[in-house]
């Protein structure tokens, strides 16, 4: 079977962030006037597939690896290598999750192309190269950059686009199989566990009480419970608190590696305010920051500041909000 | 370890590190809204700095080398290169692209590539053990260059590394992935990134930043890295930089004051009442 060359490539691991590509990736190939096809691969590749058609991809490349299945970036950079040879793309967009961003660096590397990391805005220019926008410095600047080469290539900030729809009628894409042969890993997996999961979504919560490495310990954490119970809120954490020492659970992480929040009130407690952290919270719509830092970068984020330690004006903003409450309830 | 190395014990390692703006100390130009670079503090980018206390504290352990290289296209502050040198590192290598030739992870990567063997060369080492680099600098952000090099020299990689083991030639690591945490093993060579979590970078006294005046810091050009294929690098397509620029702040920016705790979180609370976010 023929394969369409040209056109929009989406890709990634993780099936969410695949339907978020269906959406700039639909844009892009309106702009360009061009075919979007979706890669799948692994165990659950034709129920994907479906997926993607029914989300409007124009063409399905189901790569089969013979033996194992393409867990690893390294892996899944070799199927994603021989679905761009397949397909031939003018743009691959890859997902911008930590797996994807390494799939993508490797893939871009053996190509010998340029890679722009994830963007959070893409248009096809007026020369058919990739335009993007993605955040330098902190959070503070955004650069507008230009990907030339063959394939433009591009990972996508996660969720920064609502997942495609599923489609009304008949979704006629092809589903093409190709084959690709895995190499033998050279990194061995010893042992994987999933990472602690909490009840609640950060993602939805209208208030959100975000711990940093401000504080010093973790049974210091109430101190914030108590102002995320007497808000209405739930708590978050930055990556300092969400990483190896676990004390939130990483699904509570805000920032590049964590999620992205939208909350009516945040209120930042001992953040600093480092790119990783400010690109999940831009979002927010009343920013407070609680630091003893005057310099610290959150302050340039937030609506209001205060400036002090945290284990005096957190207690004191919840025995204010007591009394609030007794007053005006 | 390097068999074939007679010079050296245990385990060679080759660190990638960035001198980078301080993004937490860049400013925008009132008047252009860009970047104003004239004032802005150099330091060396805080993942690579994870990555030299990782090198340091494996060669504390194990015996060996810990070298750090630079891509340059000024020389950085002296008490920036200094304090890399201070922490520990041998040999700290300048790559000087004063044509900056090296635009983007790309490029960056084909000359990081050569630079590898030429220092391994300089430093009598037959091949390096291992490669560590930070998992992205925080300026640009690209987390391109540690999977890129590692590709471009067909080494194995292990991204996001929280934690790293070294027992004989073979190397474990902790490393966080998106849902899910992973122990992976890898026989050496390989290429390591890691993030924060790894490790708390020492910090150099005074007198220790003052001594490293003493340690090799050894500026290569590019007509130094034997292995540099020149025709693949002028051939490269770079990301291309239209601008850079800041994007208007909605915030208000205001630092609530007052004599007290109590009358600053009552002044909090008043105006977020004013706003409707909260509400008793």
């Amino acid at each position: 079977m023929a394969m369409q060359q040209g056109g929009i490539l989406v890709c990634s691991e993780d099936q969410q962030v695949l339907g978020e590509l269906l959406t700039i990736g639909r844009e892009l190939a309106t702009q360009a006037d061009t075919g979007l096809t979706a890669v799948v691969t692994g165990k659950e590749a034709q129920a994907w597939a479906i997926d993607a058609r029914a989300r409007g991809a124009d063409g399905i490349l189901l790569v089969n690896t013979d033996a194992s299945e393409a867990t690893s970036a390294a892996a899944f950079s070799v199927v994603l290598y021989e679905a761009i040879q397949a397909a031939a793309p003018t743009v691959l967009l890859v997902g911008g999750t930590r797996v994807g961003a390494e799939i993508a660096a490797r893939v871009a590397q053996r190509l010998g192309v340029a890679c722009a990391s994830d963007c959070m805005s893409l248009q096809i220019d007026g020369d058919g190269n990739l335009q993007v926008e993605r955040r330098v410095y902190g959070g503070r600047f955004v650069a507008r950059q230009v990907v030339c080469g063959l394939p433009r290539i591009a990972t996508v900030q996660a969720k920064r686009f609502a997942r495609a729809e599923l489609m009304d009628g008949q979704a006629a894409a092809e589903i093409i199989e190709i084959e690709a042969s895995l190499p033998a890993s050279r990194v061995r997996t010893v042992s994987v566990s999933p990472r602690s999961q909490s009840q609640e979504d950060i993602t939805k919560a209208e208030v959100l009480i975000a711990a940093g490495r401000g504080i010093k310990r973790v049974e210091d954490l109430e101190i914030l419970e108590k102002l995320a119970a007497v808000l209405g809120g739930t708590m978050a954490g930055s990556r300092p608190l969400t990483g190896d020492v676990d004390w939130l659970p990483v699904d509570r992480r805000v920032g590049l590696s964590g999620q992205t929040v939208k909350p009516n009130l945040y209120v930042a407690c001992g953040i600093s305010g480092q790119i990783e952290h400010i690109v999940g919270m831009k979002g927010a719509r009343t920013v407070v920051a609680i630091n003893n830092d005057p310099k610290a970068p959150i302050h340039a984020e937030s609506d209001y500041s205060l400036i002090g330690d945290l284990y005096e004006l957190v207690p004191e903003l919840v025995a204010a909000c007591e009394r609030a409450r007794a007053d005006g309830g | 370890m390097t068999q074939s190395d007679e010079t050296t014990q245990g385990i060679n390692i080759l660190v990638c590190a960035k001198f980078i703006v301080d993004p937490n100390q860049l400013q925008a130009d009132a008047a252009t809204g860009k970047p104003d670079f004239k004032r802005a503090a150099y330091r060396i980018n805080t993942f690579d700095e994870n990555a030299i206390e990782a090198a340091l504290q494996l060669a504390a352990a194990h015996g060996g080398k810990v070298v750090a290289m630079s891509l340059i296209k000024q020389p950085p502050p002296r008490e920036v290169m200094l304090k890399a040198l201070a922490m520990g590192i041998s040999a700290l290598y300048l790559i000087n692209d004063e044509e900056g030739v090296a635009a983007d992870a790309l490029t960056i990567t084909q000359v990081l590539s050569a630079a590898t063997r030429t220092i391994a060369e300089r430093e009598g080492v037959a091949a390096w053990d291992l490669l560590l680099c930070g998992e992205a600098s925080v300026d640009d952000y690209n987390g391109q260059v540690g999977p890129r090099l590692g590709t471009a020299l067909d080494l194995p990689v292990i991204t996001y590394a929280s934690k790293l083991t070294l027992d004989g030639n073979r190397l474990g690591a902790d490393r966080a992935v998106d849902d899910q945490s992973e122990t992976v093993e890898v026989d050496l060579p390989a290429l390591v990134t890691v993030g924060m979590e790894i490790n708390d970078p020492r910090m150099p006294t005074v007198l220790q930043i003052m001594g490293a005046g003493r340690k090799p810091s050894i500026e290569l050009g590019l007509s130094e890295l034997g292995d540099l294929d020149r025709a693949a690098l002028a051939a490269a397509v770079p990301l291309r930089n239209v601008e850079t620029f800041a994007p208007p702040s909605s915030r208000k920016q205001v630092i609530i004051e007052g004599d007290t705790s109590q009358e600053v979180v009552e002044e909090l609370l008043r105006r977020l009442g004013a706003d409707g976010e909260v509400a008793f």
